[in-house]
Formats: C-alpha cells, structure tokens, sequence
C-alpha cells in the first residue's frame, strides 16, 4: 500500500461520489430524468411517443373547437331559416283566406314575401371565418346569388361547389365529420327550391290565384320540415363532436401525466438523493483529508 | 587470522553500503508523485571469505562487510503487460464513448427541440391547414415548419458529420503519435543496450521506455515484449513496429487524406515493419481503433439509418403534395422537398405558401382534404423513435463497459501501484534503518579505534 495508490483511490471514491452529486443536481434542476435518450432508451422512446399522441389528441380538440364553430354557425342561422319560412307559411295562410281580403292587401304580403326571400337568400350566404357555410367546398363567398346578380327579383340559384365528403373535421383517430351543409339539403334541389316557391307565392298574391297560394302553402310546408330535420341532424353532429372533444382532452390530460411520470423528477426522491450522495460525497472528503495528511514522518522526532 | 584492520575495512565497506540505500531511499522519496517512476530497492551483499584462499592463508570464517550489489528496480513485466492490455481496452471505450455521448448531445431528444418536435408542429401545422385552407396565415405555417423540420434533419446530419471530422483529425494526430513514439523507442533500446553493455545504471531509460511501450498500447492496443538487451519490442495486431534500435512506422492508407477530409473508403492501417519484411495491414486497437470504428461502423451506420429517414419523409411528403391541387389551380403541384438525405434535404427553392397543395385536384375549391393526406404521410415517426431509442441503447451499453473496464483497470493499476509506486513510509523506515547502521557502523570504529589505543598506547607500560 502505497502513498500514490491511497490518493488515487481517495480521488476516485470522490469524483464518483461527485459524479454522483452532479447527477442528481441534473435531474433537479432540469426536473427531468431523461435528459439524453441513454439515460433510459426505452423511456425516451416512451416519452417521445406519449408527446407525439399529446400533440394529436390536442390537434383533435382543436379541430373539434373549429367543428363546434361552424355546426354552431349552421344551427344558429337554421334558426332564423324556420322562422324565416314560418312567417312566410302564415302569409301564404292569410292569402288564402279570400273572402275578407283586398287585392292591396295582397300586394302588401307579396312585397313581405318578397322581404322574405332577400332575408332568406342573405341566410343561405351565411359565412364562418369568410366561407359560406352553405356553399360546399367553393372557393368563393357566396353559397346562392340571383341570376342577374344585383336584381333581386330575378331567379336564386345555388352557385356552391358539391362535393359528396363536404368540409370535414377530424376529431379523433380515425374519426372525422362533416361539419357544413350543402345549399340544396337545406333550400331544396334546383328548379324547386324555397326561394322558388316564394317567387311563385309572391306571384300568385299578385295575381290572386287562390289555387297558387294553397299549392304554396303546401311546399313551404315541405321547406320547413326539411329545414328543421337538418337542423336536427346539425345537433346530432354537433353532440357527437363534443364528446369527440372532451374524449381528446381527458385524454390528452392523461397523457400529460403519462409523461411526467416517464420523463419528469421525482423532486421528493430527487432531493433526498441529493441530500445523501452529498453526505457520500462529504464522507469521501473528510475521509480523504484525514487519510492523506500523516505519514510516518508525523509521528518521528 | 585476519588483520588488526580488518573491522575497520567492514565497518568502512558498511558506511558505503548504508550511503547508498540512504541515496536510494532519497531518490525514491524525490519521485514519490513522478509518473511512471518505478521504485528501486538497494541490494546489499555479504563481503564473505575470499573463495579461493591464497596458498598459506586461512579465512576467519567471519565475513569481511557488506558490498552494494546493484540497485533493483521494482516490475513485474507480467503485470506490466496485463497493464498495458487493460489500458488500451480502456482508452479504446473511453474514445467511444466519449464521441457517441457528444452525438448524443446533438440528438436533443426527448425535448422540445429534435426531430420528434419539429414533425409534431409540421402535423400540426397542415391540420390548422385542413381546417383553414383558405388561410395564408395556416400556409404559410406548413412552409415555415416544414423547414424547421428540414433544418432539424440537417442539424443532426451536420452534428454526426462534424463529429466524423473531429475523429479523423484525431487518428491523423494519433497516428502522428504513434510513429514519434516508435522512434523513440526505437533510440531508447539503443541506449539501454550501449549502457547496460558498459554497465551504467538503466533504471531512468528502463522508466521511459515502459512509460513509451504503454503509450503505443493505449493509442494502437499495441503489445510489448522485453528483450534480453533491455530494449523493448512493439508489434501492432503482431506486426512488428520496433525492433530494438529500429522502428517501423505505422500508415493510414485509406479513409482519410492527408488534410483530414474523408475519401470514401473505411479507414485502413498499414504497418512498415521494422524489420524489413512486406508492408502489412493491421486492425489497431485502443483509442485510434475506437475513432477507425466510429469512422468506418457507428457514425456512417447512424447517418445512413437517418438519410433513409430523411428520405423516405422527403419521398412520402412529395407524392402526397404532388398529388393535389395549390391555390393558384396547379395540379401537379410543385414539390414541397428537395434532397435525398438528412444533410441535404430542404424546403424546395422558390416554394411559396400558395403552393401548398391543400386541395384535391377532382375537387378543387376550398377542399382541404390532401392537406390531410400529407399529414397522413408523415409516417417517419416509429423509425426515428427507433432510430434514437436504438442509439441510446449503445450509448448506455458502451457506457457501462467503459465503467466496467475502468473497475477492472484501477485494479490493475494498483497491483502494479503496490509493486512499483514509493511509500512514504517504508522509505522513512528503511531512512532511519540506514541511518542507525551508519552509526553503528561509525561506532564500530570508534571502537576499533580505542582497541588499538589500547593496543599501541598502553601496552608494555608494566612498571612504568
């Protein structure tokens, strides 16, 4: 045994204790225990992985918030579309109704049909974030625009762009939805469309043909049950994306926790670690101090 | 009957003898903490009766003193040969895994900053897209993230590129080295064989020749054997580099030029023996075998697992934005990736946001759903995670054997420490044993000197 063997072995006993130290200081103050993928290979690939289906379940919310927005935007302008043809079903009611009224007056509730129809074309332009949400995948800003644009008395026509998926969202792996609804499923298929029906009901109060106003009656009718099932199904759609989403955030939540407990410190542990191999490391210096000083010589006169 | 002098001449030979371990415990104590001194013991012999008697005389049978018979330096030349073993195997895994843990380093996974994280947002980024395609903010996102995750590849290819430069300047150095040491060497066994012809003391020379020999092991893995002139013999994968007074000298002959650049092939050494015979090809061990192999096995491996990662991203990523429509009604669209590897691949020249092929071609418009076809090519992610938890794995593997290795090899070393190093306290001790028969020895003369006194003086003073 040696002077030189007891220092070197004294300076390695320290360095690991302080190797050790520095270890855990690392883990505390990163608040990580995988701070490189071979400090735990199979954790990194863990924690890689869990962080890439975080960042999807928390795409698939936010998809979902885009989804709610325009199944909401639908619904809400829905809405007026019923009260819009009601109103214009109880008109059609009240012209009927021959016996007590004039030819003015009738006139009068062709010029409010004809209010009807603008409010209810502007209803079908309906946008969210600058699309209309009943135009199908157009590129443009309208969904329906008159025949001659500008004149609201001729022809409204669907001027949209169909497509059978529609503008969907995906709001779970796997699981998407279509969150708008075409001009024709609401305002009836071409040729036979509300605004048509209008057109025809304005026409025939003009014109007092009773057997107009009465087929009128029937067809807004039509529109109005139409009008309400897609509403129904707006909801329908709009329920399932909200369960979509708190499935994604509970479990993005879940994951969170996932992570943290593959990746992140156990401060509690951590510092008790660090408070012992900071004992191991002070033992290995008073050791080394007490060790190194004497020799022989301390003890010769 | 030996001489009235007789004790004088014993005592007088033990003073010299006594002189001399003082000046070798001295000498120790001087090199205590002097690296790669080894020991000396000073060897003392009897001075007996002269072993063939003159024709009438006679020994006393008592001896006459003590003789120094030489100073020994304390090795063992078999653990010196384990020692140099152990520390090449280390230097070798030192190297290693020094160089993988910087690469991994520059890997930055897990963490927000990798790879991993730049396809997260690029995903992201073409969802917001999906939902968004009219949005030139949403394009321009899909571009700039998509750069990010080019840059990232780049990042990690230049980081594992930069490390192969380090490695071979390294084995350009260490080469160097090498073939410095060896003549060296090759000077050092001539002078010991001059000098222990002529009977000088070698102990020094013998010091750095072992320190030299154990050098060449930990840069070459190199082995050692003694010769009986005292010098050292070196052979490299058994392929002789100094034979005593001559030294070979030890080439890189492929894989990297002289400027430190690479030339394509694996590295390659050669050996010019010293003895003359044909020029060799050897496996070198310790730390310029571990840069040949990082430079001809782990790095290109890596680098090559990430091209094909880079590439099949790249490849994957273009089909599916070639095969829609962009918002200026192109279809094809223009490709989103150039570059086939992880060095390489960017963002296309010229690529704007409104080149984005968010829309489906049959469809056109607002459609949005190739965006998500080339979300759902992003399918890179299993490989890469492979790649990165496959490369940990040896990081933490070569970790452990250096740890393991260093075990085995501070044993070692103290074996040799117990034999070879200087402790203070035997030296002190073998100081005052030294000193103490010095002055026994001076009193034995003391002594002498009264009894001849006694003799000459006061003899034949009867009745004086």
């Amino acid at each position: 045994m040696t002077q030189s063997m007891l220092s070197h072995q004294a300076l390695g006993g320290m360095q690991t204790a302080m190797g050790r130290v520095a270890k855990a200081q690392e883990q505390l103050t990163t608040g990580r225990i995988i701070n490189r993928p071979s400090d735990d290979p199979s954790g990194a690939t863990t924690a890689m992985r869990i962080r890439s289906s975080m960042a999807m379940q928390d795409q698939y919310v936010r998809n979902g918030d885009d989804a709610v927005g325009w199944l909401n935007q639908a619904d809400g302008t829905l809405t007026s579309v019923t009260d819009q043809v009601r109103r214009a079903r109880e008109i059609a009611l009240q012209g009927a109704n021959d016996g007590a009224m004039g030819q003015d007056a009738r006139d009068a509730l062709a010029t409010e049909i004809d209010q009807i129809r603008q409010g209810l074309v502007s209803s079908a332009n309906t946008t969210y974030l600058d699309r209309p949400i009943f135009g199908g995948l157009t590129a443009g800003g309208r969904a329906y625009d008159y025949q001659v644009p500008g004149d609201s008395s001729t022809q409204v026509d669907f001027i949209g762009l169909s497509d059978p998926n529609g503008v969907v969202r995906t709001i779970a792996d796997g699981a998407k939805v279509r969150v708008d609804v075409e001009g024709p499923d609401v305002f009836g298929q071409p040729n036979d469309t509300v605004f048509d029906h209008l057109t025809a009901l304005a026409a025939s109060l003009r014109s007092g043909n009773t057997a107009g106003i009465t087929s009128a009656v029937d067809s807004l009718a039509v529109d109005g049950t139409r009008v309400t099932n897609v509403q129904a199904e707006i909801g329908a759609r709009t329920n399932r994306v909200e369960r979509a989403q708190s499935v994604a955030t509970d479990s993005a939540l879940s994951l969170k926790s996932s992570l943290s407990e593959v990746e992140n410190t156990d401060l509690a542990k951590a510092t008790v670690d660090l408070g012992l191999q900071n004992v191991a490391y002070q033992a290995a210096l008073g050791a080394t101090a007490r060790v190194i000083q004497p020799s022989l010589l301390d003890f010769l006169r | 009957m030996s001489g009235s002098f007789s004790s004088l001449n014993t005592a007088l030979s033990a003073l010299r003898y006594q002189q001399t371990a003082l000046d070798v415990a001295s000498t120790n104590i001087a090199n205590a903490s002097t690296d790669g001194y080894v020991r000396r013991r000073a060897l003392g012999q009897t001075v007996g009766a002269a072993a063939a008697p003159a024709l009438w005389s006679r020994s006393n049978e008592v001896g006459s003193g003590v003789q120094s018979s030489g100073v020994e330096r304390m090795v063992d030349p078999l653990i010196d040969t384990r020692v140099r073993r152990e520390h090449a195997r280390q230097s070798f895994l030192d190297t290693k895994a020094d160089a993988l843990t910087r690469v991994e380093g520059g890997i930055a996974e897990p963490g927000d900053s990798g790879v991993s994280a730049a396809l997260i947002d690029f995903r992201k980024a073409l969802h917001d897209l999906v939902n968004a395609p009219g949005s030139d903010a949403a394009r321009s996102q899909v571009v700039s993230s998509a750069a990010v995750v080019a840059d990232s590849f780049n990042i990690q290819a230049r980081n594992v590129s930069d490390e192969a430069g380090d490695q071979r300047a390294r084995a350009l150095e260490s080469q160097q080295q090498v073939n410095d040491l060896a003549t060296q060497l090759a000077a050092t066994n001539k002078i010991i064989a001059t000098a222990k012809a002529n009977g000088t003391d070698t102990s020094t020379l013998m010091d750095s020749r072992d320190q030299m020999a154990l050098k060449l092991a930990e840069l070459t893995g190199a082995t050692a054997t003694q010769r009986s002139d005292g010098g050292m013999d070196v052979a490299i994968g058994g392929v002789s580099l100094v034979k005593g007074s001559t030294a070979g000298s030890l080439e890189i002959t492929a894989g990297i030029d002289s400027s430190g650049a690479a030339d394509g092939s694996p590295v390659a050494f050669t050996v010019h023996p010293a003895d003359g015979t044909a020029d060799t090809v050897v496996s070198v061990e310790g730390s310029l075998g571990a840069s040949a192999e990082l430079l001809n096995v782990t790095l290109p491996n890596y680098l090559a697992q990430l091209d094909g990662i880079a590439q099949s991203f790249a490849s994957d990523l273009n089909a599916a934005q070639m095969g829609g429509q962009d918002a200026n009604g192109n279809a094809p669209a223009k490709a989103l990736f150039t570059g086939n590897s992880a060095a390489t691949i960017q963002v296309t020249v010229g690529f704007t946001l409104r080149d984005v092929a968010a829309a489906d071609p049959l469809v056109g418009g607002s459609d949005s759903s190739n965006a998500d076809k080339m979300a759902d090519a992003i399918t890179v992610d299993d490989d890469y995670q492979r790649l990165v938890n496959g490369f940990g794995s040896d990081v933490a593997s070569v970790k452990r054997l250096s740890d393991n290795q260093r075990a085995m090899s501070t044993q070692i070393d103290a074996s040799r420490e117990q034999l070879a190093g200087v402790s203070i306290d035997e030296e002190t001790v073998n100081m005052v044993m030294a000193q103490h028969s010095y002055e026994a020895a001076a009193r034995v003369m003391t002594t002498v000197d009264e009894m001849l006194d006694t003799l000459i003086n006061r003899t034949g003073m009867v009745g004086r």
